[in-house]
């Protein structure tokens, strides 16, 4: 009963409730905004909260992190600019859909399914959360390196045309992430003397750079061809779509969620494998993936708001962080003068409560603020290109000198923007790049922690991964994506399987 | 002539009068580390106060990289007109020995060295000790068993645990993590066994029973955990070196005018004086320090030669300390 | 991005690009630690630049077989005029922020692609450009409190000013 109340808390005090509404507002465009990121704007509220209330301010934190993480699917789908790593997978197939003029149905259902994947998230979080983040922190250097090569297999689906055009970009992706300072001996690696270089090169600044400077400078070819009319009557999708997305979405918040709660990594993973995951598993898709399947669009979207609850499971179970911004959270609750740790449930056990009702009031908002304005949203796409251009350019400029208020990182968005411009010209998908980015720093740390931690010994590596079940697991789910992409399962197996 | 003279004391004036109600505008805080990290919760808790002493805005920035490197470059390339603070940690104090950087906080004005941490060694629940002789005979009986987390060379681990060699010789297996936050993860996971840590990082766990505390790495035992015995009872040669741990403070560059860094010092004071921030303190294991003027350069200078000289003597040093002058502890 | 093999001009040039580009850097990773050990900082870069190396060649090779697109021209189809003459607009950019500003540099760049590009009246060009900045500066300097490059404009003092104008304090 006690822990009711706690759950209705911000649904009850009209403070509360405006400042949750308030605070997805701001992260619905917080998300959208490449170079604007929630972590960031989490943290600058909490200089900006310090003498509040502690529940206020979580309210509002609460707010941008799950309007944020859905704002990034926006750009993604309008203008095939990401708001954040974890809309890439979004615009894949959502930028196709509004280049055929469904801008405004893309972005009902991708709001319809983040909405799910947030409600699942936030469901897993309340029901099971001290034991999946038992699980999360059994991972071992070598199921995190596994979990890392299941990763870099999802290179096959984002290629679109030659394999080895895709691999080239995975592997560029995973050297590009490997610059800087290593960060396990401070050894510097490809840094030519230079202390800028130290820190490597930000994955959001390649982001930019290879998503919406490319697609800018590509448009530019483009600057008379006729404007593509959208149709905004229908933005809500209908049921049956939603009943029939149902099965898939579900699927793709667990994925989320487990993905979400492993610390070290988070909803960005998290959408690229729900999409691959969704492009093996789809039997017929009405329309090819990559040419604007809905399935490419649901999987992603769901995955990654389902993580913000994952992310919260270890937070508030034993204070250990699951993704950047939840570190965000553990400094401000300590500002506000609570102890997040593993008494956090026991000391205060309404905060966790508090917070999966705020969160689940949170995800309504978006609901709410996801489905209206889109006819006003959808009419950037109806831009000439001649003004959408110059602006694109200035804000991908912008954004990038925000990451780190550096103009470094608008030189590598700048030379991100032409080699992805050069890439898309001679058919190297880019998607793979950042897809290794990402990966990087997590496969390469946990190789050389896995090797160290056996003292160098290959013979004892391999022992250890067999006796483990969570590795034999993982590893099997490795052999079965790269089997997947074999064409003995692509036209015999698939098809017999999953027509049951 | 006469005009460019009149002109000339008018900017004289003008400069003498701001510098008399500085601050006339926004203040920039450089913060060497990332959103979320420690460095940066302390000072968005101590920035608010000092933000009402001085009566202007202090706008807050993460310039991360370079293990601060970057920040405290981006501080001395400005004006030293004490509009742009420098809000860091330790790390600059060991950049000349390690070959980082050629200047460090010496090169700089203190304006408060807000708090310092300290280390405690902590250890996995099924490890097979208790107290820090019990590690010290097992990894003994045992060598290379122990795997012990560092967080790079240099790092609070390694600095710690070169002064642990420094009495007696270990053999364990370290494993490098990004930071003390993944490796007590990993300790819980079992992934290692030994992790020397920050207090404040480590606290909540051990007193939630998901891992033992080993050492308080410090002269005297602490009230925050009042049953783990300081080091030195174990390794009575350590004291030569205690006490040591990781500290945050503010600094402005070396020519900012008296009068602006007595100004800075006194909101910072306040600021670190304030009840919200020591109950923030007391609560992260960390201690209030509040140092500015010469009392900050003298704990500055003991920090750097004591680490400079541990980093030195236990061999990865690119540099050695003498090449700076800096004395040995 | 269709799947039927197509080769504009220009392609053959640029993966082989990539194959040199993929040695020097297999180099470079091999200079960092060698084949020292397999946990050496160098393995997993070595290990990413061969398969650099390796999948540059196949598609390099694969380009050679593939039949050009026909009577595509690079400067028309490929690279034309106006992309490279936005690049160099960028890099410009670049360059100028730090010294004249956020301010100066955005309105400079806005109203001369707009204007190259749109071809309305000036002063229409001048109204679009001062109002996007606007949105710009309200959400990233105001609102999100990112300190853009100030250069020649003193923004600092005279948002002081103007915080005094009209706080009153």
């Amino acid at each position: 009963m006690d822990s009711l109340s706690y759950f209705a808390l911000s649904w009850m005090s009209p403070e509360l409730l405006a400042l949750t509404a308030l605070g997805t507002f701001l992260g619905i465009y917080v998300g959208a905004i490449p170079g604007l990121s929630v972590t960031m704007a989490v943290s600058i509220l909490i200089s900006f909260t310090f003498s509040w209330d502690v529940n206020h301010a979580l309210c509002l934190m609460v707010g941008i992190f799950m309007g944020g993480v859905y704002g990034g699917s926006r750009t993604a789908i309008l203008l095939n600019i990401p708001g954040a790593p974890s809309a890439i997978a979004t615009a894949l197939d959502g930028y196709p859909l509004a280049k055929q003029g469904l801008a405004g149905e893309a972005i009902g259902l991708s709001t319809v399914m983040s909405v799910i994947g947030g409600f699942v998230g936030i469901l897993v979080l309340a029901l099971a959360a001290p034991t999946i983040s038992e699980f999360a922190i059994t991972f071992q250097p070598r199921d995190y390196l596994m979990l890392a090569i299941l990763g870099i297999t999802l290179v096959g689906s984002l290629s679109t045309g030659s394999l080895a055009k895709g691999m080239f970009a995975g592997a560029l992706g995973v050297l590009v992430g490997t610059v800087g300072l290593d960060p396990l001996t401070a050894e510097e690696r490809f840094t030519f003397g230079v202390i800028e270089l130290w820190d490597g090169i930000n994955v959001i600044a390649a982001m930019i750079g290879l998503f919406g400077v490319s697609e800018a400078l590509h448009q530019l070819h483009h600057l008379d061809k006729t404007i593509i009319k959208q149709k905004i009557n229908r933005i809500i999708p209908p049921w049956a779509d939603v009943r029939r997305y149902l099965p898939l979405s579900i699927q793709s918040s667990f994925i989320g969620v487990i993905i979400g709660a492993l610390p070290g990594t988070g909803g960005d993973i998290a959408a690229l494998m729900a999409y691959d995951q969704a492009k093996r598993s789809t039997k017929n898709p009405k329309v090819p993936f990559g040419k604007g399947a809905k399935e490419g669009l649901i999987a992603p979207e769901a995955a990654n708001n389902a993580a913000v609850g994952g992310a919260y499971i270890p937070m508030l179970t034993l204070g250990i962080p699951g993704d950047a911004v939840t570190a965000v959270f553990i400094g401000a609750l300590f500002i506000h003068g609570l102890n997040p740790g593993p008494l956090l449930l026991v000391e205060q056990p309404h905060m966790f409560w508090f917070t999966v009702g705020n969160l689940t009031l949170a995800n309504i908002f978006v609901l709410i603020f996801g489905l209206t304005g889109i006819r006003i949203f959808s009419k950037i796409v109806e831009c000439p290109k001649a003004v959408m251009i110059p602006l694109i350019l200035l804000l991908s400029i912008v954004g990038a000198y925000a990451i780190n208020n550096s103009v470094v990182d608008v030189w590598w968005m700048l030379a991100f923007g032409v080699l992805g411009y050069f890439m898309r010209l001679y058919n190297y998908p880019v998607g793979p790049v950042i897809l290794g980015l990402i990966l990087s720093k997590l496969m390469d740390e946990n190789w050389r922690r896995a090797i160290l931690s056996e003292r160098g010994d290959m013979g004892s590596f391999f022992a250890n991964l067999f006796t483990s079940p969570l590795s034999c697991v993982l590893l099997a789910a490795i052999l079965f994506a790269f089997f997947s992409q074999t064409p003995i399962w692509q036209r015999w197996l698939k098809p017999k399987l999953l027509s049951r | 002539m006469k005009k460019i003279i009149l002109s000339a004391f008018a900017g004289l004036a003008l400069s003498s009068a701001a510098m008399a109600d500085y601050p006339t505008k926004d203040i920039q805080g450089i913060i060497q580390w990332g959103a979320g990290g420690s460095t940066d919760t302390v000072m968005r808790s101590v920035s608010p106060h000092a933000e009402e002493v001085l009566g202007t805005d202090i706008i807050l920035t993460n310039r991360t990289g370079g293990v601060g490197a970057i920040a405290t470059k981006y501080v001395n390339a400005k004006q030293a007109d004490g509009y742009t603070l420098l809000m860091g940690a330790e790390n600059p104090q060991m950049y000349k020995v390690l070959g980082l950087a050629d200047i460090d906080y010496s090169d700089m004005i203190p304006v408060n060295v807000l708090a310092r941490g300290i280390p405690l060694l902590v250890a996995q629940n099924d490890a097979p000790f208790d107290t820090m002789q019990e590690m010290i005979d097992y990894i003994k009986a045992n060598p290379g068993a122990v795997k012990v987390g560092s967080t790079g060379k240099g790092g609070l681990a390694s600095i710690v645990m070169a002064m642990i060699q420094s009495e007696v010789d270990l053999d364990v297996t370290t494993v490098p993590y990004n930071g003390d936050g993944p490796a007590l993860t990993a300790l819980q996971g079992g992934a290692i066994d030994v992790m020397p840590a920050v207090l404040g990082a480590a606290v909540q766990h051990v007193k939630a029973g998901r891992m033992k505390a080993i050492a308080l790495v410090d002269k005297e035992s602490n009230p925050v955990v009042p049953d783990t015995a300081p080091i030195v009872d174990a390794l009575p040669g350590l004291s030569t070196y205690l006490p040591y741990g990781p500290f945050f403070g503010v600094f402005v560059k070396q020519g900012t005018p008296d009068d602006v860094v007595a100004k800075l010092s006194e909101a910072f004071s306040v600021g670190a004086e304030s009840e919200d921030f020591q109950n923030l303190m007391q609560s992260r294991g960390y201690g209030v320090m509040n140092l500015s003027g010469d009392a900050a350069v003298d704990f500055l200078e003991n920090y750097r030669s004591v680490s400079s000289w541990l980093v030195h003597d236990a061999g990865f040093a690119k540099h050695s300390p003498e090449e700076f002058d800096i004395p040995r502890p | 991005m269709s799947s039927l093999p197509h080769r504009y001009p220009g392609e053959r040039l640029f993966s082989f690009c990539l194959i040199v580009f993929s040695i020097f850097i297999f180099w470079r990773a091999y200079l960092i630690s060698g084949f020292s050990e397999l946990s050496s900082p160098g393995a997993v870069p070595m290990g990413a630049s061969a398969v650099m190396v390796l999948a540059a060649c196949i598609a390099f090779a694969q380009s050679l077989k593939t039949p050009a697109v026909e009577g595509a021209r690079f400067f028309y189809h490929c690279f034309p005029v106006v992309v490279g003459v936005m690049m160099a607009f960028i890099v410009l950019y670049a360059v100028l922020l730090e010294q004249l500003g956020f301010l100066v540099t955005s309105a400079l760049f806005l109203f001369i692609t707009l204007k190259a590009l749109y071809g309305r009246s000036s002063l229409w060009t001048l109204g679009l450009t001062l109002g996007a900045l606007l949105v710009i500066y309200v959400i990233f300097r105001l609102i999100f409190q990112i300190i853009l490059p100030e250069g020649i404009i003193p923004e600092r003092e005279i948002l002081a000013n103007l915080s005094r104008l009209f706080g009153g304090a």
